[in-house]
C-alpha cells in the first residue's frame, strides 16, 4: 500500500519542484506562489486575512464536479477504454439541465430537480454512447471519437447561447436561468447568520457534493460487487480471455461508456443546478473533463484515490486565484503543475530516477509494468492485434 | 433553398478559395507533422500544444527583435522542444502516448499564459507592426492568371512553404530510404530493429519534426494571420489537424484534401455575414465529418500497425 502511494505522492512532489523552478527561472518567488496556493486551497498559511472556512468551501465546490468526471474517466480505464470525452459529456449534461430547467421552470423541485439531473445524465450517456457504439461495432478508437465529440459539444454550447435557442433574451453568450425548482440547495442556509465569521450565504458548497460522493459509492460498488463490474475488469484485463469466459466484449464496452457518460453528464447538470444556474461563456473554456483524466490517473482509478486527487485539483483551482491575487503569479501555473503531474504519472519518472537514468534515448532494462497509468491501459492494449482495437 | 444558392455563389468567388487555402495551410502543417509522427509509431495528439507554444514564442521573439524570419525559427525551435518532451516521455519512458499528448496540451496552454503574464503583465501583448509580419508574396506573372492566380499565387509566404513541404513529405515518406525506415518502424519496429534500423532515433526524429512543423504553423497563425497572441489562440486547430490526418488516412495528400475541406468551412465561416447560418454550427463540421469517416461511411481508415505502442527491444 505504501508502495502504491509513493507514485502519486512522488508525482505531485515532482510537479511542485519543477513548477517551482519554472517560477524561479521567470523571476518569481515560488514559496510565495505556493503559499498563495495552499491558502486558497486549504485555508492555511494565509497572509491577506483570507477566511480559511471560505477557502475550503471554494475547494469543495471545485472538487465536486471532479469527483463525478473522475469516475467517468476511471470506470472506462478499468475496461481498457480511454474516455477523453468527459468534457463533452459534461457539456451536453449542462445543456440538457438548462434546456429542461428553463422549459419547465415553474415546476416544483420534487419533480423538476430529478428531471434536470437525470436529463443531464441521459445526455452525457448518449454522447459517450456514440463513442461506445462506434468502438464496439466498427472499432473506431474511442480517444479520437471522444475528442471529436468534445469539440462538437463545445461548439454546440456556443451556438445555443449565442443567438441560439437557449440564449437569454437581451443577453449575449448567456442562457436563461433554470427555474428555482431545478436548483440544488446549498448545504448551509442562504441567510445572513454568521458561520465561521461570515454570512452563511457566502459558502457555496451545495447538495451536489452528496450526489458526487454517492456516485463514487456507486462506482466502487459497481466495479467490485456486481457481475457487470467483473465483466468490465475482465474486458480491461484481456478482451480475449473475457470472451472465452463468456463475456460479451461489445456489450460491455457500450454499457461502460454509457455509464461513464452518465456520470459526466450528471456532473455537468449538478454544476448548473448547484452553482451556476445558467450556461455562460465560462463553459466555453471549461476544462473539468480534462482535469478528470489527471484525477483518474493520480487516483489510480480507485474510489478513495479519486477523492484525494479530486480534492487536490479542486484545491489547486481554488488556490490559483488567491495565488494570483496575493503573490502576483498567474493562476495558469495550476495548468502547468497539472501537466507535470500527468507527465510524471504517465512516465513514472520516480522509479526511473530510482533506477538511475540510463543513457538518453536508450531504453532501460525491461522492467515489470510498475506504471499504473500504463498498467490500467496496456493489459487491454496488449491484446490489440487480436482484438482489432485499432484506430479506424 | 436560399442557403444553397448563397453557398453556391460564394464558392465561385476566388477570394473564398484564397482564404480557404490559407486556412487549410494552418491545419496542413501540424497535420503533416502528425502523419510523420504516427507513421513512425508515436501517437501525437499534442499538435495543439506545440502550435500554441510556437505561436507564443513567435510573438515574443518578433516583438523583441522585429524580425519575422528569426521569430519563425524561434517558434519552430519552441515547437520542437515541446515535441522533445513528448518524445522523451513516450519513447524513453514508454509512457502512455495519449496521456503524454494531453499533458503537452495542458502544459502549453498553462505555460503560455503563465509566461505571458510574467513578461507582459496583465495588459495585452499588443499588435505586431506591419513590417514585422510574415509577408504576403505575389508570384509575378502567375498571379495574373484569372481565379487561379488569386487563389494560389497571392498568398502568404508560409503558404508556399507549406505546399512545398507537402510534396516533400510525400516524397520522403514514400520514395526514399528514410521514409521506408520511418514506415517500417511504425509498422513493425521489431523487424526494423533486426534490419539494423535505429528505432529510437527514427521515432525521436519524427516526433521532433512534427514539433517543428506545428511550431511553424503557430508562427504563421500568430505573426502571419492574427498579428498578436491571445491565450488559447489555436482554438482547437491542432485537433482539427489530427482529424485531418485521420480523415486523410495518414497520408500527406489525403490530409491536405481534408485540410482544404476544413479550410473551406472556415472560409465560409469567415464570410458568415453573407450566409445566415450560425458560424458555431458550421464550426462543428470538421469534427462531425471526421466522426462520419470514423464510422466507416467513407471506407476504413487505419493507423500504422505499431502506432501508440512503445518499443521495447527484444519484445515480441
Amino acid at each position: 500500500m505504501a508502495q502504491g502511494l509513493a507514485l502519486p505522492a512522488g508525482s505531485v512532489l515532482f510537479a511542485f519542484v519543477v513548477g517551482g523552478l519554472i517560477v524561479l527561472a521567470t523571476g518569481g518567488n515560488p514559496l510565495a506562489a505556493y503559499q498563495g496556493l495552499v491558502c486558497g486551497g486549504f485555508g492555511a498559511f494565509c497572509t491577506q486575512g483570507e477566511n480559511p472556512a471560505l477557502q475550503i468551501s471554494n475547494t469543495i465546490v471545485f472538487t465536486t464536479p471532479l469527483l463525478m468526471t473522475g469516475v467517468a474517466v476511471a470506470l472506462p480505464f478499468r475496461a481498457g477504454l480511454f474516455n477523453i470525452g468527459a468534457e463533452g459529456q459534461l457539456l451536453v449534461g449542462s445543456v440538457a439541465c438548462v434546456a429542461i430547467g428553463v422549459r419547465f421552470n415553474s415546476w416544483p423541485a420534487p419533480i423538476l430537480l430529478p428531471m434536470v439531473l437525470l436529463g443531464g445524465a441521459a445526455a452525457g450517456a448518449l454522447w459517450a454512447g456514440i463513442a461506445g457504439v462506434l468502438k464496439a461495432t466498427i472499432g473506431a478508437h474511442e480517444v479520437v471519437t471522444t475528442i471529436m465529440l468534445n469539440y462538437v459539444a463545445q461548439w454546440l454550447v456556443r451556438y445555443l447561447i449565442i443567438g441560439g435557442p437557449l440564449q437569454l433574451r437581451g443577453g449575449y453568450s448567456v442562457s436563461s436561468p433554470i427555474g428555482l425548482g431545478a436548483q440544488l440547495p446549498t448545504l448551509l442556509p442562504q441567510s445572513n447568520g454568521l458561520v465561521f465569521g461570515l454570512p452563511s450565504s457566502v459558502y457555496r458548497v451545495h447538495a451536489g457534493l452528496l450526489i458526487a460522493l454517492a456516485a463514487l459509492g456507486i462506482f466502487a460498488f459497481l466495479l467490485w460487487r456486481t457481475p457487470l463490474g467483473y465483466e468490465i475488469r475482465a474486458v480491461g484485463q484481456s478482451q480475449k480471455a473475457a470472451r472465452y469466459a463468456g463475456v460479451s466484449v461489445q456489450r460491455t464496452i457500450i454499457v461502460t461508456m454509457l455509464i461513464a457518460g452518465a456520470f459526466a453528464g450528471l456532473s455537468g447538470a449538478v454544476q448548473i443546478a448547484g452553482v451556476d444556474h445558467n450556461l455562460t461563456d465560462k463553459y466555453f473554456s471549461d476544462s473539468t473533463g480534462f482535469d478528470a483524466i489527471a484525477v483518474a490517473l493520480l487516483g489510480l482509478g480507485s474510489g478513495i484515490g479519486i477523492i484525494l486527487a479530486a480534492g487536490l485539483f479542486g484545491a489547486l483551482h481554488a488556490g490559483g486565484s488567491v495565488m494570483q491575487a496575493d503573490a502576483g503569479i498567474s493562476s495558469s501555473l495550476v495548468g502547468v503543475l497539472q501537466a507535470l503531474i500527468l507527465f510524471s504519472i504517465a512516465a513514472n519518472f520516480l522509479s526511473a530516477i530510482k533506477l538511475r537514468l540510463p543513457g538518453f534515448g536508450r531504453a532501460p532494462r525491461a522492467r515489470p509494468p510498475d506504471n499504473p497509468a500504463a498498467a490500467m491501459m496496456t493489459e487491454a492494449a496488449a491484446t490489440q492485434p487480436d482484438d482489432g482495437m485499432t484506430i479506424t | 433553398m436560399n442557403f444553397v444558392s448563397e453557398i453556391g455563389h460564394l464558392l465561385i468567388t476566388s477570394s473564398l478559395w484564397n482564404q480557404a487555402l490559407a486556412a487549410a495551410v494552418l491545419l496542413l502543417l501540424p497535420a503533416l507533422g502528425g502523419v510523420i509522427s504516427e507513421r513512425s509509431g508515436v501517437v501525437n495528439i499534442a499538435m495543439e500544444g506545440m502550435m500554441l507554444t510556437g505561436a507564443f514564442f513567435a510573438v515574443v521573439a518578433d516583438l523583441a527583435w522585429h524580425n519575422p524570419w528569426l521569430a519563425t525559427v524561434v517558434a519552430m525551435t519552441a515547437g520542437g522542444l515541446i515535441a522533445l518532451i513528448h518524445a522523451v516521455v513516450s519513447i524513453r519512458f514508454r509512457a502512455d502516448q495519449i496521456v503524454s499528448g494531453i499533458a503537452i496540451n495542458i502544459f502549453a496552454a498553462g505555460l503560455t499564459v503563465f509566461l505571458l503574464r510574467r513578461i507582459y503583465g496583465i495588459q495585452d501583448v499588443g499588435h505586431i507592426g506591419a513590417s514585422d509580419l510574415l509577408p504576403n508574396l505575389d508570384i509575378p506573372g502567375l498571379n495574373q492568371i484569372p481565379f487561379i492566380g488569386h487563389v494560389f499565387f497571392q498568398q502568404n509566404v508560409i503558404v508556399y512553404v507549406a505546399l512545398v513541404l507537402l510534396v516533400l513529405v510525400h516524397i520522403v515518406l514514400f520514395r526514399t530510404r528514410l521514409g521506408l525506415r520511418v514506415r517500417a518502424v511504425g509498422e513493425h519496429p521489431q523487424a526494423a530493429d533486426t534490419a539494423g534500423i535505429n528505432v529510437y532515433l527514427i521515432r525521436y526524429g519524427a516526433v521532433i519534426t512534427s514539433g517543428l512543423l506545428s511550431g511553424l504553423a503557430g508562427a504563421f497563425l500568430a505573426i502571419g494571420v492574427s498579428n498578436t497572441f491571445v491565450p488559447n489562440m489555436t482554438d482547437g486547430r491542432g485537433y482539427i489537424a489530427l482529424a485531418a490526418m485521420i480523415f486523410g488516412k495518414w497520408t500527406p495528400f489525403g490530409a491536405f484534401v481534408a485540410c482544404i475541406i476544413f479550410g473551406l468551412g472556415e472560409a465560409i465561416y469567415a464570410n458568415n455575414s453573407i450566409i445566415h447560418v450560425s458560424a458555431y454550427l458550421l464550426s462543428m463540421l470538421p469534427y462531425l465529418l471526421t466522426l462520419i469517416v470514423l464510422a466507416g461511411v467513407v471506407g476504413r481508415s487505419s493507423p500504422p500497425a505499431a502506432d501508440g505502442i512503445p518499443y521495447v527491444p527484444g519484445s515480441e
